[in-house]
């Protein structure tokens, strides 16, 4: 049997590597592919502790991120496409229209 | 759960637990896109196998639909469609990465010293249930998809409109955003 600590461990260890990779990368899509690591690091919780309580609830709400996670993809590569339209580029440190 | 499954499900986690981990690493640190979307391949079929052997048949698929379908594909339209090349010679990383680097590291270490103190025991884990009268006519420990279902549309139908609602705001957000200014 899986034990508990080894899926909140796994899930540990795929979040901070979604978060370092925010943190370091500079293109706009790697950044986007990090994020949806976050989510499914946040959903493997969901599932372990749906496992732990024995209730369907945790599994629900894992459904339920997923589909946010579509929703949150199509925008932000919609966001992407409009970028490299308008300033030919998708690296993060070369988008600072708002920098005063 | 078969027998034999629930004999080797243990191992099973951790290779997959390995790939996951593995796929990650190699989407953060590649330099080609197209590497790195491999890597994110991997890591969420990884994870649909993680489900797995958690027992939660019907997301491990769900995942397999939404990801390595829906989501990958439409990550590799992007990067066909942004010209990668001329970006080939730019730095791969921030100057913050130093930075970034060890303040996860700092994180990490901190989150391992309370994972450390609160270690869980190794109690069973719980056979799924529904609530009496929801699981009716239904052996809930293998037919995951009717539980979840039920579970939802029981108990979070009001989320589970929400998001329809969010799915549809997101499909007429993305077509307002990428279509060019003269249709």
């Amino acid at each position: 049997m899986v034990s508990m600590n080894a899926v909140l461990f796994l899930s540990f260890l795929l979040f901070s590597v979604g978060v370092a990779g925010v943190l370091i990368r500079r293109n706009v899509l790697i950044i986007l592919m990090c994020v949806e690591v976050m989510l499914n690091a946040a959903n493997l919780n969901l599932v372990a502790f749906a496992r732990h309580s024995g209730t369907v609830a945790g599994q629900a709400f894992a459904l339920l991120v997923m589909g946010l996670a579509a929703a949150e993809v199509s925008i932000g590569l919609a966001l992407v496409v409009a970028l490299y339209r308008k300033k030919g580029s998708v690296q993060v440190d070369e988008i600072n229209l708002l920098k005063g | 759960m078969d027998p034999l499954l629930a004999h080797i499900g243990h191992y099973l986690f951790h290779i997959f637990g390995l790939m996951a981990v593995g796929g990650a690493l190699a989407l953060v640190f590649s330099r080609n896109a197209i590497h790195s979307i491999v890597g994110f391949l991997l890591s969420m079929l990884a994870v649909a196998g993680c489900y797995l052997t958690l027992s939660a048949e019907f997301l491990a698929v769900a995942q397999l639909l939404v990801y390595a379908g829906g989501i990958v594909v439409l990550f590799l339209f992007v990067v066909m469609l942004v010209e990668m090349t001329r970006f080939k010679d730019k730095a791969l990383f921030q100057g913050q990465a130093t930075w970034a680097i060890a303040a996860t590291l700092a994180g990490a270490v901190a989150i391992i010293g309370v994972f450390w103190r609160t270690w869980f025991a190794a109690s069973a884990p719980q056979a799924l249930t529904l609530e009496p009268g929801l699981g009716e006519g239904l052996d809930v420990a293998t037919q995951n998809a009717q539980a979840v279902s039920r579970g939802i549309f029981a108990g979070y139908l009001l989320p589970f409109e929400i998001l329809s609602v969010i799915l549809l705001v997101a499909l007429v957000g993305a077509v307002v955003l990428a279509k060019t200014e003269r249709v």
